[in-house]
């Protein structure tokens, strides 16, 4: 059976993590596609985690979340919030960040914390945990939706937890946010959106099998594509069977995976 | 706070002791070392209009949350991080009420980190990580004056700070402690020094009351030094089912447990009566579990300690 768009993500997000690279990977699927990188192409990754775990290699078990220990079987390094957050995040010395976006706006703002109204929420979500320190402070940012419902893509967000570029680069600049901060790329079963000059996103590559106008009609707003839009390379045989190793592992630490 | 010998007790006495109704109270853990046995004692003593203050909350706090004895939470996170399955009691209250309506403030992890380091190290505020035009900037309940903007007075722009954060009580899960209070913290510690040392007043609970020369073995791992600590609990198994470095992993199945029942109200009254009622104490939770869970949850790779 040939990769469904899931399993194309998956392994799209890992091809974007090159080998040998400082990450901070956030909780659920980034994690997973760290792993499946350092299973493929990247083994000499080093992977931090919010609570200050440093990941070096691969462990036998996939953790459920950043904080299940099962990442810090034989670690070499097991530290603390501020380590992570500031002297290896905010310093700039970790290369790339991966974050989960589960409802994303034009401007790459993420919302994790409630939709409707903050006070009366229609849907209430979990909060910020480490998310906002990874789009505020993170180099190389790339985000990660597993969806491709309209309404993970508003055009924008009713709370924004984790900052993008706000209402345009410009305003996330001027409040004094780090240059060299803010997403770099949205992964989704879709393909690859980038985000221009001004902050606003658009589509840069798409999955085989998925049309220009299938991709465009996923999002709340008119979002533009890029000329000449590339097709991402199909997964080998290899890479698709290492994916789905990943997910059965998954399963078997109670992930929830989506369906089909 | 003081040196010397500290009293020992049962969670049931420190629960009697230190946790009145209304108490402001800031629970250790961040989804790893979460005491549960705290709450479930707070639960089974029916305790009410607590603030609690965790960075992530968990199933603990929802537990607190749909056992109706929480009036605020300060948090940067709620939810089963298991699945991840929602933190269906915590959902209920803000969505609708249920079984009342609870206020809620947020800071991101960073933030919270922050504001307890400035409350550790008595400093009149601390930079953070910059949110202005996040939601938690902008969306402020009972802590108002959460974050602050000020010009950097070395040059270079707008920073954002926030202010000392010194919960009046905090209670931590620790590995071991010895009589004064010498609590010592193996794996990751989060933000759990900084956050101990906030604290105007603080609770240990250990897995094991230690002689103080097996805390001499390791004095690196210390994670609050005896005269930070007034209280000492005891109690095995505290955190499950989150983990506890070095002791015992996530317990998966049974956080699976309590997303599945806690979906309905009448699901995690069951919960309740099942597994913190009825069981009478954490021993009788323990017992509850059974040797054989027990047994599988139990860490075996070989302590460096």
């Amino acid at each position: 059976m040939g990769a469904s768009l899931f399993e194309k993500m998956l392994l799209t997000g890992a091809r974007c993590i090159s080998d040998g690279a400082l990450l901070f990977v956030g909780f659920h699927w980034p994690m997973l596609m760290a792993r499946i990188a350092r299973r493929l192409h990247a083994p000499n990754i080093v992977i931090v985690y919010e609570n200050g775990i440093v990941e070096d290699r691969l462990t036998s078990i996939l953790p459920t979340s950043p904080c299940d220990l099962v990442a810090a079987e034989s670690a070499a390094v097991c530290a603390g919030s501020l380590e992570a957050l500031y002297m290896w995040l905010a310093s700039g010395r970790v290369e790339m960040a991966i974050l989960e976006a589960p409802i994303v706006d034009r401007y790459g703002n993420v919302n994790t914390t409630a939709v409707g109204p903050y006070a009366a929420p229609k849907v209430r979500l979990p909060g910020s945990g480490g998310g906002t320190e990874l789009s505020s402070l993170g180099r190389n940012l790339m985000l990660v939706s597993a969806s491709t419902n309209r309404r993970s893509y508003p055009e924008r967000v009713d709370y924004v937890t984790s900052p993008g570029y706000l209402n345009g680069a410009q305003e996330r600049n001027r409040l004094g946010y780090k240059p060299d901060t803010g997403p770099k790329t949205l992964v989704n079963p879709l393909g690859i959106c980038r985000f221009d000059d001004n902050g606003e996103m658009y589509l840069a590559a798409l999955h085989h099998g998925v049309t220009q106008s299938e991709a465009q009609g996923a999002f709340g707003w008119q979002i533009r594509a890029r000329q000449g839009l590339d097709v991402l390379p199909e997964p080998t045989e290899h890479e698709l069977n290492i994916v789905r190793q990943e997910l059965i592992h998954a399963k078997e630490r109670y992930y929830l995976l989506p369906e089909g | 706070m003081s040196t010397g010998e500290k009293p020992v007790l049962s969670m049931k006495e420190a629960v009697g002791r230190h946790v009145p109704d209304g108490q402001e109270l800031l629970i250790g853990g961040f989804a790893f070392s979460d005491p549960t046995a705290l709450a479930h004692e707070i639960i089974r003593q029916r305790r009410k209009d607590l603030f609690i203050m965790k960075t992530s909350g968990g199933v603990l706090v929802d537990q607190l949350v749909g056992a109706a004895c929480v009036k605020r939470v300060l948090s940067c996170h709620v939810w089963n991080s298991v699945g991840p399955v929602p933190a269906h009691c915590f959902r209920r209250a803000l969505e609708q009420g249920k079984p009342h309506p609870i206020e809620i403030e947020e800071l991101s992890y960073g933030a919270f980190t922050t504001a307890l380091t400035a409350g550790a190290c008595d400093l009149p505020f601390m930079p953070t990580t910059p949110v202005q035009g996040a939601g938690h900037f902008t969306q402020r309940t009972f802590l108002p004056q959460k974050f602050a903007v000020v010009e950097n007075p070395f040059g270079g722009g707008p920073v954002c700070v926030v202010p000392p954060l010194k919960p009046a009580l905090g209670a931590f899960h620790v590995h071991r402690a010895d009589k004064y209070g010498n609590a010592q913290l193996f794996g990751p510690t989060g933000e759990m020094r900084f956050a101990m040392a906030a604290c105007r007043k603080l609770i240990v609970i250990a897995e094991e009351l230690v002689d103080t020369e097996v805390i001499r073995q390791h004095p690196e791992a210390t994670v609050a030094p005896g005269f930070m600590v007034d209280t000492v609990v005891v109690e095995p198994w505290a955190a499950h089912p989150t983990d506890s470095y070095g002791y015992y992993w996530r317990d998966l199945a049974h956080h699976a447990l309590y997303g599945e029942m806690s979906r309905t109200e009448e699901g995690f009254q069951r919960y309740i009566d099942e597994w913190v009622i009825a069981t009478g104490d954490h021993a009788g939770f323990v017992r509850k579990l059974g040797a054989e869970r027990i047994s599988e949850l139990r860490v075996r790779s070989k302590r460096y300690w």
